[in-house]
């Protein structure tokens, strides 16, 4: 079971879920950082409130969020081809991934930025920052211990979105797992493979948690 | 004690190396701050309106220390953060150094906040920053390099007692150190004028004096016109010159320091001045007098002495005194005996003894 063939399949798994989840966060940070940052500070008790952009952009959002993964990954078909010229493979299930995750990516930001105490965002505003020095250069640092968190959790969820896209021809692991485990009934590998998922989400919040506790100068536990 | 008018010097460097220079006294009555029919009403809803701030006229002096002193709920941080519009007013003027506030545009009124520092009792720090790199930001988002900020903050953090901790983040640091920070960011602009909402509440008593001596120097090394928003009468005592009480929305009385201590007018400044919590005439028929000692003849023992010579005893229903302007000031609540003539005759001996007094109705 252990042939050679089988750990470069594995491996082949392994780094297309890796390069899938990274590519498709960052470009769903791309969207969601700004988007959530603007959904923040446009709030009406936000820096510059803008009630109607707030609300037509928190609907987008929320409709998005609610399509489930599967059925969003069938529906992206078409802008998949339009975009790449191909629906198979890893390349072509970021295209489904992004649009997944960055509504997801940019409510975690929205609620990281809107945790910012405001009474340093108005010291802020009394020193005379404008609303851009406000949103770089204390929204932002200040939540970066609550942002480290979030984006771990992103991680994790889009990772678990490249498995779900093998039911698609997504490429990667979840891929794998459903061509040998599923259709051939190799529950060997198939178990192999759970646990590799398994330590890559430990690994990723693991990770994440550490780096957020390192960062925050607010917490005993920091140096 | 500051007096309200300033000192400035003004010096001319020759090319020579020779100078000259010269102090101009500013004219006591040089206002910093105007503020004329000030409102603010808070529109939560449509059901709840809640008016913070009615009708406030407030005039504040160059280089004076001015406190402003109510209970919980009376306006203050209202008012306060209608002086650098942190908080828009309903209705009103602000002037400020001249300007005019209320009438500027987004990008004038930023510019103006730069000369108007302020302090908050939580200090408001930014929490993943050093000492230092929270000095700099106001330096920083007005254009200046990184190396000139450092230099400026490192000079303000020495300033302040904080020379060895520019690298501590807020968290590493106790509230008075924090609000020492504070204090030198809002220095770092160069403020004309420092607010300060409730800035030593949070802190015990002994910090409380250590900042409120720094604040004290900071207005007379540097002239900065500052205005302390408070509810302990305390603070008002140990550095303002001025004082205005707000209550329900309004300034119900203002003035210096001495003058509103020693004479206070309304029932707010009296509760303020001298809190009575409750208390009640111990047999309910006596007449209760305020008297108010006015630093010249509080080591004779006017009371005693009162007792001796009319010879019936009184009782202190309250009884206070403070250090105001380096002088001795008591105020004490008695109640006179409710015998025929006896209160008549400890009248006519406060009297003699140039003692001034008040009736209380009420105490
Ligand atoms: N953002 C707001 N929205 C609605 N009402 C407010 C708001 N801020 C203050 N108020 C109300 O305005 C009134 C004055 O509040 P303010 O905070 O100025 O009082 P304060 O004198 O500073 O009190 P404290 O000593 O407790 O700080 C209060 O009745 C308060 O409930
Ligand atoms: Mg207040």
């Amino acid at each position: 079971m252990f042939s050679s063939k089988f750990i470069g399949l594995v491996l082949t798994g392994f780094f297309e879920t890796i390069y899938m989840t990274a590519v498709a966060s960052l470009l769903s940070y791309v969207i969601g950082l700004p988007l959530g940052v603007f959904l923040s500070v446009s709030r009406p008790e936000g820096i510059s409130p803008k009630p109607a952009l707030n609300r037509s952009f928190g609907t987008i959002v929320n409709l998005l969020r609610s399509v489930p993964f599967v059925i969003l990954l069938v529906a992206a078909i078409p802008l998949t081809r339009f975009i790449l010229g191909t629906s198979v493979g890893s390349s072509a299930t970021i295209v489904p991934l992004v649009i997944a995750s960055f509504p997801l990516v940019a409510r975690s930001v929205e609620a990281s930025a809107s945790s910012v105490r405001h009474g340093v965002i108005e010291a802020a505003q009394s020193m005379g920052a404008t609303d851009m020095q406000i949103i770089t250069r204390v929204i932002l640092p200040e939540a970066v211990p609550s942002l480290i968190t979030g984006a771990a959790s992103s991680l994790i969820t889009v990772l678990g979105f490249s498995a779900m896209a093998g039911v698609c021809g997504g490429g990667g692991l979840g891929s794998i797992v459903i061509n040998y485990g599923y259709y051939r009934g190799e529950t060997g590998i198939m178990y192999v493979l759970i646990v590799v998922l398994v330590l890559m989400v430990q690994a990723i919040q693991e990770a994440g948690a550490r780096l957020s506790v390192k960062s925050d100068k607010n917490s005993k536990n920091s140096e | 004690m500051n007096q309200g008018g300033t000192t400035k010097h003004y010096a001319v460097v020759l090319a020579d190396g020779s100078f000259f220079v010269w102090r101009i006294n500013m004219p006591e009555n040089d206002v910093i701050i105007h503020i004329e029919g000030l409102g603010k009403i808070y529109d939560k809803g449509k059901e709840t309106e809640v008016t913070a701030l009615d009708g406030v006229a407030l005039d504040i002096k160059r280089g004076e220390i001015f406190g402003i002193i109510g209970l919980s709920g009376a306006g203050k941080s209202t008012l306060v953060r209608c002086i650098n519009l942190l908080e828009r007013p309903s209705s009103g003027k602000v002037t400020v150094d001249g300007e005019e506030l209320t009438d500027m545009d987004p990008a004038q009124l930023r510019e103006a906040r730069r000369k108007i520092g302020m302090i908050f009792q939580d200090f408001n720090l930014l929490e993943q920053s050093t000492a230092l790199e929270n000095v700099c930001f106001p330096l920083r988002i007005s254009g200046v390099s990184r190396k000139e900020a450092e230099e400026k903050a490192v000079g303000l953090l020495n300033r302040v007692g904080l020379g060895d901790r520019t690298g501590s983040y807020p968290s590493q640091l106790s509230g008075g150190q924090k609000q020492r920070v504070a204090i030198a960011r809002a220095l770092a602009s160069g403020p004309e004028v420092l607010l300060c909402d409730e800035a030593v509440s949070a802190l015990d008593p002994t910090t409380t004096n250590q900042i409120l001596d720094l604040l004290q120097e900071i207005n007379r090394e540097l002239g900065v016109t500052i205005v302390m928003i408070t509810h302990e009468m305390k603070v008002i005592e140990k550095i303002c010159s001025r004082v205005a009480i707000i209550a329900d929305s309004h300034i119900v009385e203002s003035g210096s320091v001495s003058d509103v201590f020693r004479n206070p007018k309304t029932e707010a400044a009296k509760k303020l001045i001298l809190p009575s919590g409750g208390v009640e005439p111990f047999d309910g028929s006596g007449r209760l007098l305020r008297l108010v000692f006015d630093g010249t003849t509080t080591d004779k023992p006017i009371v005693a002495n009162m007792v001796l010579s009319c010879g019936e005893p009184v009782s202190i229903v309250a009884a206070d005194t403070k250090q105001i302007d380096g002088k001795t000031f008591g105020q004490l609540i008695i109640q006179l005996p409710s015998g025929s003539g006896s209160a008549e005759r400890m009248m006519a001996y406060l009297d003699s003894e140039h003692i001034s007094y008040t009736e209380e109705t009420d105490v």
